[in-house]
């Protein structure tokens, strides 16, 4: 333990002046309504609480509260939307349920809400579960539990207090907002960014007789098993669009960036405190794939396709579907306010108008009804732009990208979205379905109030993101946390810091590594101009802008760099929702669809796709395992008591890389059980820099499917031998062919349409078929593929099951012909400083561990 | 056609009985012209279908323009339109009663399952044999229309002739398990196929609810009977079907298997027709059992906008 020394305070005196100039945090109460008294929901006091400890100001508060809470109305997506119309089942029970509060975190990697509680617990006010029918009793719930079943329950959002208008707002200065009830907060389940609705439908007579009891979901979601015996999977009445439950629920962006504050971890990840929590970083541990699809059996498409996201990740194009299998990490937001933008970039968009011309055309410039002078135009201009997500594909603004994570969550899905998706069984390219079609921004906020409510909000949300609660969490800190949780005047410094990483990686490290990084890693990882000429010997990488109080630099320049460059697994630089004609071409700006191809990669990659922008690396020791897609580095498991959810377990990814069959379980490497505390992370980030530093040393990982999986496309049909036997147009993916193991992507990346459209051309047009194959392939594999596609037609001839072995003997179509990405392992590339010397790469792990 | 073969196609026979209907002639017989009303412009691509947002909005339907639609006219549409017809429609209210049903296959169809005419009919000769199988024949051989018992939430299809069923023993029967019958105007009908009726997804267009007629779970219904009723449900066909109301009385529905569209049907009551017409003609409102959405529905009526 050391004293602060006296330079510290120093610097440290003139910060805090410059952080007095900033905007007044609020005190922990929620503003006033203007002439009146602020009704304060008992849920919402932690929040406020938040607020103040966090030093957060009205409008930074107002957004922190509805990316916390507010659902914009999509409880109906992930109570109706999702089961029927995209027909993938989600147990809310087996998620949720209060019995297994205590293992949430480690099966899901939820943050239990810290003001909830397990009823018949001490000091709970609800005594049994069957109060609230098997969750966990939330504030609010007093009120909430009397409308399930019935009409009538007011939103909590429907008080929320909004920050005052911003000065300067083209539809001010009168405050036009949308009704904030639309926002739509419910209460919380027990899991944070996960909220309740009472549903008016739910008949409890009916409830009772499925289940026997209230409080259990039990006869609702117990598997029911398929006929016949032929390997179908299991059905629940999960898919019983007739039994309404008692809630319906909603998520909140909340569900995947609230996260453990790496500066102040909860004692008990399980029990975590509000003080733990924070809401920027992105929730390292969440199975938000294996959550949306809990109530699909293993062996079915869905199961397949979704849960193969690591924790921390989500495949965001899983949904609005691309057919590429891409999860990503959970986008870390932090010192937000350095992060680089972009100028001069072609941007069309809506913007903000005070009027439209007489006449004008509604799809370009639109007036609210009722409303004076709230008006958008549609127009292309030139703009400073941010570029989010991992290829850069948001690229219309941050407050658009912003918008756009409401509709990942399901908001707004049926008026303005569903219709826009690809039916994977639509097989008809005359058809609606058969492909995306555009959302429309504008259709959208015209006919989905929820879309209004949240849009006149996001400078709120924004003024959120680039507020004290996304600023930088160094280890230096963190550890002094820890020495303050015993003796509240104890200082840990930089030098401590220096002194402690070096004495682990030898004398001089962390300067050594300084040069290391300005030599070899700058060049991407900085944001800093001078990195940009190359001129890295001066670079001071900690160095705190004082305008801002946050370090200057972003650790990283957020440019595009070809996929093939990085050499990083390169499917999710091959999203395409973002394309022209595709679901959210309207958030990419025509500057990203203009960035040429990376010509190094085999499969298309028009459209601005192939590349990934350089990350930041602020306080990377505390976001290993690395790469957009968490595979570099241990592979984390929760090790949840219930094994059923021990999705680890199930579906472990090292494999032998001369046939991608997993290693046997003796030689599987242990995994990392999730450990949020600061010196969990620690060894986690020194294991993940081993990985990454040690290409030759890493064993491959790829998420293979764990058993066959059939694919029932289009209806089936009786043969009329057997009562219960039925024949249809099926495709099964077996998880081994040839003796080489079958990637989850296989199944998530095979352009089943285009195959089906070829194969049916074969006999119809096989001349055009092959001068589009010649076109995409070159000539001798377009005639290869051509001869194999009316193999395939002839043996399939009559018999749909025939397929199944006929693809087994060409499994090249599947796998690299009709395929949007054939990369297969999952934690290669970014060689980068491989051949550095062993000091040299210590040296490079304990500076990166002060940034 | 072997005896093996020709299996397929009476078991679609069979299957269909849970679909489809018969024609009829309360929309008299000057029904052979397709209805004057405005459709969006379209392509033949699937990206060349217009949101049907903007369908709507542009193009809304006046009670009038409803009123011009018939189990006839209808029918004289392509898919495009029937589809632009259904989107601008509500779900109305879960009806209650018999009604009368056709299915019918829009201008430019085959008389087929859609399934067989993809892609120019070419996946017909790959895959899946549905030869032969004329539905509007099985239409007017076994099904009649269905039963809604609102009050239960349930329906039950009506079937006129049972002959080719139990030729192909698909009907289990006993004098401990009688077959449940209806009498419809004179005429006695068994009622086969039971489904479950609510307010639900439709998988064509999501900005509002239809009802939902849903087989998955019909072995759980009162007057199940494993055979012939199975073959509509999850281990069988998995029939679900949604309509969406015209005008008061008349429905018009999309039937699919295994989530796969297949065809188009239409349910009608003349009693319920006549007895609404006046009133609907008027205010252009009705009851509403389902979630009718948030976009702004423009239904120009003969008392104007409602």
């Amino acid at each position: 333990m050391v004293r602060a020394p006296s330079w510290l305070a120093a610097i440290w005196f003139p910060v805090v002046a410059l952080l007095a100039s900033f905007p007044t945090p609020l005190a922990a109460q929620p503003p006033a309504a203007a002439g009146g008294v602020a009704q304060v929901h008992e849920q919402d006091r932690p929040y406020y609480e938040a607020c103040a400890r966090e030093g957060l100001d009205e409008s930074q508060c107002a957004g922190r509260l509805i990316w916390f809470k507010a659902t914009a109305g999509n409880e109906r997506f992930h109570t109706y939307v999702f089961q029927q119309r995209v027909g993938v089942l989600i147990d809310w029970f087996r998620v949720l349920r209060s019995d297994e509060r205590g293992d949430r975190f480690r099966a899901w990697g939820i943050i239990n809400d810290p003001a909830c509680c397990t009823p018949g617990s001490a000091n709970c006010p609800a005594q049994s579960a069957d109060e609230t029918y098997g969750l966990d009793w939330c504030p609010g719930d007093e009120e909430l539990l009397a409308y399930v079943g019935r009409d009538g329950y007011r939103d909590p959002a429907c008080d929320f207090r909004d920050a005052p208008l911003k000065a300067g707002d083209v539809h001010g200065p009168s405050d036009q907002r949308h009704d904030a009830c639309d926002l739509r907060f419910g209460t919380s389940t027990g899991a944070l960014g996960i909220r309740k609705f009472p549903n008016p439908r739910f008949d409890r007579e009916a409830w009772l007789k499925l289940n026997g009891r209230a409080g259990t979901w039990e006869g609702y979601h117990r598997p029911i098993a398929a006929a016949g015996g032929r390997g179908e999977a299991a059905r629940s009445h999960l898919q019983d669009g007739a039994i309404e439950p008692p809630f319906l629920i909603g998520t909140s962006c909340g569900s995947c960036h609230i996260a453990f504050d790496p500066l102040n971890p909860p004692a008990d990840p399980a029990h975590p405190a509000w003080e733990n929590i924070k809401g920027l970083i992105g929730n390292q541990y969440t199975r938000i794939s294996e959550i949306m699809v809990s109530g699909m059996a293993s062996n079915t498409l869905e199961w397949q396709m979704f849960a193969h996201a690591r924790p921390g990740t989500s495949d965001t194009s899983a949904i609005p579907t691309d057919q590429v299998n891409n999860p990503g990490t959970i986008n870390a937001l932090i010192n937000l306010a350095r992060r680089p933008t972009f100028a001069d970039e072609s941007v069309l968009k809506w913007r903000k108008v005070a009027a439209c011309a007489q006449g004008a055309d509604e799809a370009k410039c639109w007036c609210e009804p009722g409303r004076d002078g709230k008006c958008w135009e549609k127009s292309l201009q030139k703009e400073a732009v941010h570029h989010i997500l991992k290829g850069g594909e948001d690229s219309i603004g941050a407050l658009e990208a912003i918008q756009r994570v409401y509709f990942n969550i399901g908001s707004c899905s049926e008026q303005c979205w569903v219709n826009h998706l690809a039916d994977l069984r639509q097989l008809d390219p005359q058809q609606r379905g058969f492909g995306q079609t555009p959302f429309d921004i504008g259709q959208c906020r015209r006919d989905c109030p929820n879309f209004r409510a949240i849009e006149d909000r996001l400078v709120n949300i924004l003024d959120f993101f680039m507020s004290a609660e996304g600023r930088a969490t160094d280890l230096r800190e963190a550890r002094e946390n820890l020495l303050r949780a015993r003796d509240p005047l104890a200082r840990y410094t930089e030098q401590d810091l220096i002194v402690e990483l070096e004495r682990d990686f030898g004398s001089g490290a962390v300067a050594r590594g300084r040069e290391v990084f300005a030599n070899s890693c700058a060049r991407c990882h900085s944001s800093q101009p001078a990195a940009a000429h190359g001129e890295f010997a001066s670079l001071d990488f900690h160095k705190l802008d004082l305008k801002t109080g946050l370090r200057e630099d972003w650790l990283g320049n957020d440019r595009p760099t070809a996929v093939s460059e990085v050499g990083t697994f390169r499917c999710r630089a091959l999203h395409s929702n973002h394309m022209a004609g595709h679901v959210w071409q309207e958030y990419g700006s025509e500057t990203l669809r203009a960035q040429p191809p990376d010509p190094n990669v085999r499969e298309p990659g028009d459209g601005g796709r192939g590349h990934y922008r350089n990350i930041s690396l602020l306080n990377l020791w505390a976001h290993a395992p690395f790469l957009h897609n968490n595979a570099l580095g241990p592979e984390l498991c929760g090790n949840p008591q219930n094994p059923a959810n021990d999705f680890y377990a199930q579906r472990p990814r090292y494999v032998d890389g001369s046939n991608v069959k997993l290693l046997p379980a003796s030689q599987q490497p242990a995994c990392f059980a999730y450990d949020p505390s600061v010196e969990g992370r620690y060894r986690l980030y020194l294991e993940s820099m081993h990985a990454l530093l040690n290409p030759a040393q890493r064993i491959p990982k790829v998420t293979l499917l764990n058993q066959d999986v059939t694919l029932r496309v289009g209806p089936r049909l009786w043969d009329g031998t057997d009562k219960e036997t039925l024949l249809g147009f099926e495709l099964t993916i077996p998880s081994e062919i040839d003796g080489r193991g079958v990637t989850a992507g296989t199944l998530g990346n095979f352009q089943h349409k285009a195959f089906i459209v070829d194969l049916v051309r074969a006999k119809t047009a096989p001349d055009a078929l092959e001068r589009s194959l010649r076109e995409r392939l070159g000539k001798d594999t377009a005639r290869q593929v051509l001869a194999d596609l009316k193999a395939v037609a002839k043996d399939v001839a009559g018999k749909p099951n025939g397929l199944v072995e006929a693809l087994k003997a060409r499994p090249y179509l599947i796998k690299q012909v009709y395929s949007s990405c054939t990369a297969e392992i999952e934690n290669e590339g970014h060689r980068f400083g491989e051949d550095l010397s062993d000091a040299d790469k210590n040296a490079l792990i304990a500076f990166l561990a002060t940034l | 056609m072997s005896k093996h073969s020709s299996r397929p196609r009476r078991a679609l026979l069979a299957a269909c009985a849970a679909l489809a209907l018969s024609a009829c002639g309360l929309f008299g017989d000057d029904d052979d012209e397709a209805p004057d009303i405005a459709f969006a412009k379209y392509d033949a691509p699937y990206a060349g279908k217009p949101d049907f947002a903007w369908v709507e909005h542009r193009h809304p339907l006046s009670t009038a323009d409803l009123y011009k639609i018939t189990p006839q006219s209808i029918a004289r549409l392509d898919q495009e339109q029937v589809d632009q017809i259904y989107a601008r429609l509500t779900a109305g209210p879960i009806p209650d009663g018999p009604f009368e049903g056709d299915l019918f296959f829009p201008r430019g169809g085959s008389g087929k399952l859609r399934l067989s005419e993809i892609a120019g009919g070419g996946l017909k000769s790959l895959a899946v044999n549905v030869g032969g199988a004329k539905l509007d024949l099985i239409g007017e051989t076994l099904w009649k229309g269905k039963v809604f018992y609102r009050d239960t939430r349930l329906l039950r299809n009506r079937i006129e002739d049972l002959a080719t069923l139990r030729k192909l023993g698909l009907v289990e029967e006993s004098a401990q398990t009688p077959l449940q019958k209806i009498s419809v105007k004179g005429k006695e009908q068994w009622l086969l196929f039971p489904a479950k009726l609510y307010c639900g997804q439709s998988l064509l267009d999501g900005r509002r609810e239809s009802i939902i007629i849903d087989y998955a779970f019909t072995d759980e219904l009162p007057g199940y009977r494993r055979m012939p009723d199975l073959l509509a449900g999850r281990n069988g066909f998995a029939i679900r079907d949604e309509i969406r109301m015209v005008y008061p009385g008349f429905y018009l529905g999309r039937a699919y298997m295994d989530r796969a569209f297949v065809v188009n049907f239409v349910l009608y009551n003349e009693d319920m027709i006549a007895a609404g017409r006046d009133a609907f003609l008027k205010t252009g409102q009705v009851a509403q059992d389902c979630w009718t959405g948030t976009q702004q529905r423009l239904i120009a009526s003969a008392a104007g906008s409602g």
